[in-house]
This record gives C-alpha cells, structure tokens and sequence, in this order.
C-alpha cells in the first residue's frame, strides 16, 4: 500500500469518526443532563488524535507519489468537482422541499449542512482514490 | 477502428535479471511497487519518461521492453 492509499483509507477513517461524532452530538443534545455530551467529544477527541499520533509513517526510501498516483488523484479531484455541484443541488432542493419555498431553517443547521458536504466530498475524493488503485494493491510482493 | 494496445516483457525480464522483485525495479525507475504491478498487467500505460527508465534498468532498449500492437 503506497502513501496515496494510506491517505485516502486515513482519510474515509477521520471522515467516519467525523460522522460519528456529528451524529452524537445529535443524538446526545436530547439526552438528558446527567449524561453529559462532554464524555462523548472527549472519548471521540481522543480516539480522533490517537489516530493522527499513531499514523504510520511512510518509508523515506519509497517513492511517494509516481505519474500514475498523479494521475489517480487528478480524476479524483474531478470525480470531487462533479459530486460537489451534485450537493449544491441537493442542499438547495432538499430544504425547499422539507419546509417550502416560504419556509426558513435555523441558522445553527447551516454549519452542519457545510459540514456535511465536506465530509461527503472528502468520502467521495478518498473512495474515488481507492476504487481506481483496485485490488492491485493488495497483491502480494514478487 | 482498432484499439491500441501497448504490451511488454516486464515480468520476464525482472526473471531473466537475477529474479529481480517488483519493489527493486520500482526503486530503479523511481515509481511505486504498485505501478510497475499495473503496468505488469497491461492495466496502466506509462509516459515515455518511464518507459525509457524501464528500459535503462534492464539495460536494453525500449523497443526489447514495450511492444506496440493493434487489438481489433
């Protein structure tokens, strides 16, 4: 596995744990006091830093990135472009349809709807990634 | 109209080299593993760049290492 896949598979990883997080700090919020949403970013935050500390470097004697890598990460980044204009349609109709051409939405949802794109768009980059290397990366060494 | 198609002799050559392993042509070529491994399959055509690198690893000229054929 070169140092592309190993970002992209960090990469889908953070975004999950992202998601996570998002999706507990939902959940928590209508829970009642006792059970404090602190515990739940202080467990994520730690197991989200772990993550970053814990990152196995790449070998300074391998190539990092070849033509071919480059070319992998171009499509992605088009594959991006393309599913990012895929969500600006969807975070404009969505809302008109939920609460109507007249309606309004808080303004604390906004974040979250950006939020959410990004992370999308970052899943979307790194399984572009991974889905064009295929399975050659897991052959065995020859 | 035909497809172009673009064949080589890694795999063979890397055995007729002292079984030289993937990694130690990648090192040569300066390309990752997986790389010279898509290109082995036929699965990814590299620049002329890397084909001449290819091929000065081998020793030989490109013409020995790339085959261009037509695939209807």
């Amino acid at each position: 596995m070169n140092k592309t896949q190993k970002d992209a598979l960090f990469s889908i990883t953070m975004s999950a744990l992202l998601l996570a997080m998002v999706v507990t700090i939902a959940v928590v919020a209508k829970l009642p006091r006792s059970l404090s949403w602190f515990w739940f970013l202080l467990t994520y935050g730690i197991i989200g830093l772990s993550l970053v500390f814990l990152r196995k470097r790449q070998s300074p004697v391998e190539v990092d990135l070849d033509e071919r890598d480059k070319l992998i990460k171009r499509r992605a980044m088009l594959t991006c472009y393309f599913s990012l204009w895929g969500f600006f349609i969807a975070t404009c109709t969505i809302p008109w349809l939920i609460v109507g051409p007249e309606g309004s939405i808080p303004v604390c949802v906004l974040p979250v709807i950006l939020l959410g794109v990004f992370i999308t768009v970052m899943l979307v980059n790194s399984v572009a990634i991974l889905i064009q290397y295929g399975r050659g990366g897991k052959h065995a060494k020859e | 109209m035909p497809k172009s198609e673009i064949s080589n002799q890694i795999r063979r050559l890397r055995f007729e080299n002292g079984e030289m392993t993937q990694q130690q042509l990648a090192d040569k070529a300066g390309v990752t593993r997986q790389t010279i491994l898509a290109i082995e399959a036929d699965k990814y055509s590299p620049s002329l760049t890397l084909a001449f690198r290819i091929a000065k690893a081998f020793g030989l000229p490109l013409e020995e290492v790339f085959q261009y054929g037509e695939k209807k």
